[in-house]
């Protein structure tokens, strides 16, 4: 009987083509418009590494001298500074960690072939590559010992690759930052997320970097930082070494915590090191605190999506509703008109619930093409908002859930608009409509 | 087969009370040939909507095939109009977009009839009215007599024990409006019971049994015997609805 609905709908649309036209535009600019914004926000609060981002844990830690107020809505810092990140990364703890900061370089071949241009690149420990899973396409993650005692070792991507060699397999080959000769080691995939989750203090959705070298090179190169840095002490400073030791705030750090129980082994130690700290006469403070946030808390926690994407969203979603509307009052004087066939079929004995699920089944039909069409201006719009930004590039596009959300949201939609005047059409008494045919 | 006691149906709007039906009984014997008469509004096409479960009535009994029809809900009636009872109307009331075949399918597809069962039916029922060669066309590229008579092997399609007309030749010539009632004649020989709202006398004569509506109650019983253009199709009786 579905089938038979279902040629009867195609018949419908048929023979009433500008109204059937008319409905399935209209649903498809409410499905385009809602798609648009609802893919931008998708992409933006998806989780970027389902599978781990629950063991995968940035720390806060509150390190101020007590009576000073940090700009966040639970007083702690977002960054911390180069010592404690060194510090939590040298300590006699079992965990996988690592610190790092981004800042750029003049790349080159210190050949005349090959112009130079500058890199956004990020200091790291050889850790970093696990937490994350950077998948290598050559070589692999600088050694233990190179990162302690020959740290002018570098990881690049794809892209750097393929500019830069060719897309030859260029371990062991030199590569210029600024005046310095680093050996590859290793050459990774281009990152494919869609936030830069691992540093969110720096552009949540700006490109990745695409050199990666030590966080020991810091100190040896007075490497400076290309993102945030803040403080809540003044210290005049003199030198770069007076920056590592300063209590500026300008490295994240990241940590694996398999567990509760190691998480709170780790928070144990985080207090330790804190009251240390504090015993070594670094700040002034009675009571501690730390926070342990995984991936996902960690980009509710910075607002990685603004209020400003939700509004946008329910805004999308309140035009979705308008064209309903409209559908509805289409789809009421469509049914309306076809009382006396539907009489008719009653007459012959249709049931009421047969009546309804053949009108329904005719909504759904205009819901399903109007979400087909509905993707195509989805795709528009996406390309529209791609083009007023590189930032949107990853941002401004449709994965698969929001691909198969569209339909089914399309046909919730003419579902919703339909419900009525199917309703109304199936209460039709026949007996109205035999003699007046 | 038909059996209406004191069946009343009122119309009730805010300030008027229109009684359609009155205290109305009759019953019809299974393989019976009603004409049912009457002047316009007088309730005619009434009582054939509540004979065919088209409308529920406001007070009696009614039972039909020996099932009180008066408890059943909506669907139940659906039910049993499609299993029991075929229609004929006036307009011919075939849906546009369907054609001919299609036309005639609508009762059987809500029977649940298979797909190999219904075309051996359909082919069955275009034969007997003569359309077979026609299947695939629309309504509108027949003509009137042509489109009642897709309309009649729609109402035999599901084998419906009761067939109710209302009005079948009134948008027919003569010519065509003689051969439909022939057409029914042969459908009743075959066993349906059928009643049959007329304003023609003369096809009303034909049947043979009369009964006259007159604003909502069987005003006249007249029982022919035989055949309509016999001596013997002379009124034998005539009873007023109480003494029904």
């Amino acid at each position: 009987m579905l089938l038979h609905y279902i040629d009867l709908s195609w018949r419908s649309v048929k023979n009433t083509p500008v109204i059937s036209f008319l409905m399935v535009f209209a649903i498809a600019i409410g499905i385009g418009i809602t798609m648009t914004s609802l893919s931008v926000y998708h992409m933006m609060s998806m989780d970027p590494i389902p599978h781990k981002s629950s063991k995968i844990h940035y720390p806060q830690l509150q390190l101020m001298d007590e009576g000073n107020e940090w700009n966040s809505s639970d007083n702690l810092p977002r960054q911390l500074s180069y010592q404690d990140a060194t510090n939590l990364y040298n300590a006699d703890i079992d965990v996988l960690s690592s610190p790092s900061f981004r800042s750029g370089f003049s790349v080159h071949l210190n050949s005349p072939d090959v112009k130079p241009r500058m890199e956004p690149a990020r200091l790291v420990n050889r850790e970093f590559f696990d937490i994350f899973e950077r998948p290598f396409i050559y070589g692999q993650a600088w050694s233990r010992d190179a990162q302690d005692n020959k740290p002018y070792v570098a990881v690049i991507t794809k892209e750097i690759n393929d500019r830069f060699f060719n897309g030859e397999n260029s371990v062991g080959k030199e590569l210029y930052l600024d005046n310095k000769s680093y050996r590859i080691v290793g050459v990774t995939e281009d990152w494919d997320h869609h936030v830069k989750y691992y540093d969110v203090n720096n552009g949540a959705f700006n490109s990745s970097e695409s050199i990666y070298i030590p966080f020991t090179i810091a100190p040896l190169e007075e490497v400076g930082t290309w993102g945030n840095m803040n403080g809540w002490k003044h210290e005049p400073l003199r030198g770069y070494q007076d920056l590592l030791t300063s209590e500026k705030l300008w490295t994240q750090f990241w940590v694996v915590l398999e567990n509760e129980e190691q998480k709170d082994a780790y928070g144990r130690f985080l207090m330790a090191y804190m009251e240390d700290q504090n015993a070594r006469g670094r700040f002034q403070r009675e009571n501690f605190e730390y926070k342990l946030r995984n991936v996902n808390e960690w980009m509710e926690y910075t607002e990685v999506v603004s209020e400003d994407n939700r509004i946008l969203v329910a805004l999308s979603f309140m035009f979705l509703m308008v064209c309903v509307a409209n559908i509805l009052g289409l789809l009421l004087a469509k049914f309306l008109r076809r009382a006396p066939e539907v009489g008719v079929r009653r007459a012959l004995g249709a049931s009421k619930r047969q009546i309804f699920l053949q009108h329904i089944v005719e909504v759904s039909v205009i819901g399903l093409a109007g979400g087909l069409l509905g993707i195509a201006i989805a795709q528009l719009g996406l390309w529209g908002v791609r083009t007023t930004n590189s930032y949107y590039d990853a941002l401004a596009t449709m994965d698969y859930t929001m691909l198969l959300a569209a339909p089914v949201i399309s046909l919730l939609a003419s579902f919703v608009a339909g419900l009525y005047p199917a309703w109304l059409v199936c209460k039709t008494q026949p007996a109205i409509y035999l003699k007046s045919q | 087969m038909l059996k209406m006691q004191n069946i009343s149906k009122v119309y009730q709007t805010d300030s008027v009370q229109t009684h359609a039906l009155r205290d109305f009984s009759l019953e019809v014997n299974e393989g019976e040939f009603i004409a049912v008469t009457g002047p316009s509004g007088s309730g005619k096409t009434t009582f054939l909507n509540m004979a065919g479960l088209l409308e529920p009535f406001s007070s009696g009994q009614y039972t039909l095939d020996g099932i009180d029809v008066g408890g059943l809900s909506d669907n139940q009636r659906a039910d049993l109009r499609n299993q029991k009872i075929g229609f004929i109307f006036q307009g011919f009331n075939l849906i546009p977009d369907l054609n001919i075949f299609e036309n005639v399918e609508v009762p059987l597809r809500y029977r649940g009839v298979s797909s190999k069962e219904r075309k051996r039916r359909i082919d069955e029922c275009l034969e007997q009215v003569g359309l077979a060669s026609r299947a695939k066309h629309l309504p509108q590229q027949l003509s009137g007599g042509q489109q009642q008579r897709v309309a009649i092997a729609r109402a035999l399609a599901g084998n419906p024990r009761f067939l109710l007309a209302d009005e079948p030749t009134g948008n027919l010539d003569t010519l065509m409006a003689r051969q439909v009632m022939e057409l029914l004649e042969e459908i009743n020989r075959n066993g349906a019971t059928i009643v049959m709202v007329t304003h023609d006398p003369e096809l009303a004569r034909r049947a043979p049994r009369n009964i006259q509506v007159v604003d909502g109650q069987l005003a006249d019983f007249t029982l022919y015997q035989g055949k309509p253009d016999s001596e013997s199709t002379r009124p034998i009786a005539s009873r007023t609805t109480a003494e029904v």
